[in-house]
């Protein structure tokens, strides 16, 4: 690899469409989802610049370590975390500028790395030495092993569909040429069930257990302040706007169109007004929900894309 | 004052008979029983038990003659409250405790233990409730002879 | 201005600390952040753990029960942290000024920013005494 390509893939992971890029339009989307949920609850809200101003603020406010919490796992956790989804975010948005630019298999590499901000919940949860926290984590850990089956599937469902293509950029192609996914009775389903199963991964009401703040003072962020908890709010601020794009490159023909602000939007409307609509499920409640309905909408998905529907 | 009630009150009389010292209607809905020490348990657990009263509270005042515990039982359908009044006398006051039979009373008697001073028989959890980790033993707050 | 003492004022993340109040002022709080006064305008968000905390809401005369407990929630705070007073208990002890059971007023434990008298202080007064303990900064 030369200096130059280098450089320009440090760029592209840095500054656009990477860290920064998806750390600005993250802030501004979890600013839509608050100003939204307060007009929704007939209030006025925060102004646009709020999240910017937490996440400030927690940066300039002391980083306090419990006595006897390991140093390495309480402040690898949130870094863990930003990395998966800043990583996921820079392949998801390359594959859709200029599809040919990313490796074959990119769609799995960009499932498993959204699998990260999750997991650095559970091992900071885990390594804060606090009750609350290790009980937000095996929350976490529960919610994860509910709600992640139905998503894959549901993920995996326009790759059966296509025959195979697991690459972004080929099944970007097949929708241009095919029209969207979602047109298909078979992704129809299974976008459903992905996103029931995104509003479980963004820690949204009705599945927001984890970090349930009436029974769990905070969860497995209970112990964290100052920058380590910057870093925690920012990656699911990022993961806001990162699961749309997701979705909407799989099943709605892509990001790259004039159109995709617009699609964004009403994705986005569509978490938010299933969070003000709902109260917060218990854990055994949310995992009957994704292993049996969910699972089944999925697995019928997945199974008329076999047959072709 | 409905026939009800005025049955009502007979029943107490009836079943208090024996053990009270006095019966005091204050008002429509009030009636004051005053029984000796010993019998303050039975009576409040006869109440309870056989003719269906709900335990409100217990209170206790620091009185001359000695501390006065005063059980509040409702009988709610009639709108009735019936106090049983005590004395409880003596530098070390002691009573029997209405726990066993009726659960609720717990905090109330580890209050009233730890402010006045009344040991409670036969409590299950006589612990201190409300005051500091490290208030001195033996220092009753309420009590008159104190702060 | 330095741009995180900018953040800040713009996002002061409150903790309530009842440390023995009646709840008067606990339930003036609550209304507080209820929708009608709509306290996320300014960025004001409640908090359920000290560690997250901006502001401590301190209600109520600190009984000796509750002092060791009161020191113990103010070292985990994480620093930089206002202090508001809530209450005519927490600025003065009150009526309770000289029981048996209180270890004094607020200021007597921890350093405090605003003091907010009332019994209870109204929610319109408990927010401007917020605003003036983030204008002080």
């Amino acid at each position: 690899m030369t200096l130059s390509g280098a450089f320009l893939g440090l760029f592209y992971l840095v500054v656009f469409p990477g860290f920064a890029f998806t750390a600005v339009v993250g802030l501004f989307s979890s600013w839509v989802e608050r100003k939204l949920s307060a007009r929704l609850q007939w209030r006025v809200g925060p102004p646009w610049y709020q999240p910017f101003a937490d996440f400030l603020k927690l940066l300039g406010k002391e980083n306090v370590v419990p006595q006897g919490a390991s140093r390495i796992g309480f402040f690898g956790a949130p870094v863990v975390g930003l990395a998966g989804v800043t990583l996921a975010s820079t392949i998801l948005w390359m594959a859709n500028i200029s599809p040919g630019s990313i490796f074959v298999g990119d769609l799995i590499a960009v499932i498993y790395l959204l699998m990260l901000p999750s997991l650095g919940i559970i091992i900071g949860g885990s390594f804060s030495r606090n009750p609350f926290g290790a009980t937000g984590a095996s929350r976490e850990v529960k919610l994860m092993l509910a709600y992640e089956m139905p998503f894959l599937i549901a993920l995996m469902t326009p790759v059966v569909k296509s025959g195979g293509l697991i690459s972004i950029g080929a099944l970007l192609d097949f929708q241009q040429g095919q029209g969207w996914m979602l047109g298909n009775a078979s992704c129809a389903l299974a976008f459903t069930a992905a996103l029931f199963s995104s509003q479980a991964k963004l820690g949204l009401a009705p599945f927001d257990i984890s970090e349930a703040e009436t029974e769990l003072i905070a969860g497995p962020l209970v112990e964290y302040s100052g920058s380590a908890l910057a870093l925690f709010k920012l990656t699911k601020a990022m993961l806001l706007a990162v699961l749309p794009i997701l979705l909407i490159t799989i099943f709605l023909g892509g990001a790259r169109t004039p159109r995709t602000p617009l699609t964004y939007v009403l994705v986005l409307g569509f978490f938010i007004v299933l969070k003000n609509t709902n109260p917060r499920v218990r854990i055994d409640q949310a995992m009957r929900f994704f292993w049996i309905p969910l699972l089944a909408l999925a697995t019928l998905g997945i199974v008329l894309a076999a047959v072709g529907v | 004052m409905s026939e009800a009630t005025k049955g009502l009150i007979e029943q107490v009389k009836e079943a208090l008979g024996g053990k009270a010292a006095e019966f005091q209607l204050e008002s429509p809905s009030r009636l004051y029983v005053a029984v000796a020490r010993e019998d303050a348990r039975e009576a409040v657990e006869g109440l309870f038990r056989n003719l269906g009263a709900r335990l409100v509270t217990i209170s206790s005042v620091d009185t001359r003659p000695g501390i006065e515990l005063l059980y509040h039982l409702a009988f709610d359908r009639a709108g009735l409250v019936c106090t049983v009044r005590t004395i409880v006398p003596g530098p070390s006051p002691e009573i029997e405790s209405i726990t066993p039979a009726i659960p609720g009373a717990e905090w109330v008697e580890r209050e009233i233990h730890e402010l006045m001073g009344v040991d409670f028989l036969n409590h299950p959890n006589l612990a201190s409730l409300i005051l500091a980790d490290d208030w001195p033993e033996g220092s009753y707050p309420l009590r008159r002879s104190d702060g | 201005m330095d741009i995180k003492k900018w953040g800040l004022k713009k996002s002061p993340w409150v903790f309530h600390l009842n440390t023995g109040a009646c709840n008067n002022c606990d339930i003036e709080i609550l209304d507080c952040l209820t929708p009608r006064f709509d306290l996320e305008r300014f960025g004001v968000q409640l908090v359920t753990t000290p560690r997250h905390a901006d502001v401590l809401l301190v209600t109520g005369p600190v009984t000796r029960q509750a002092l060791p407990r009161l020191k113990h929630v103010y070292e985990q705070v994480a620093k930089p942290c206002l202090v508001v007073a809530v209450g005519t208990c927490a600025c003065s002890c009150g009526i309770f000024d000289g029981s048996y059971h209180v270890a004094g007023p607020l200021d007597k434990i921890i350093p405090v920013d605003v003091y907010l008298p009332g019994c209870p202080p109204k929610p319109e007064a408990i927010i401007l005494g917020v605003r003036k303990a983030l204008n002080k900064l």
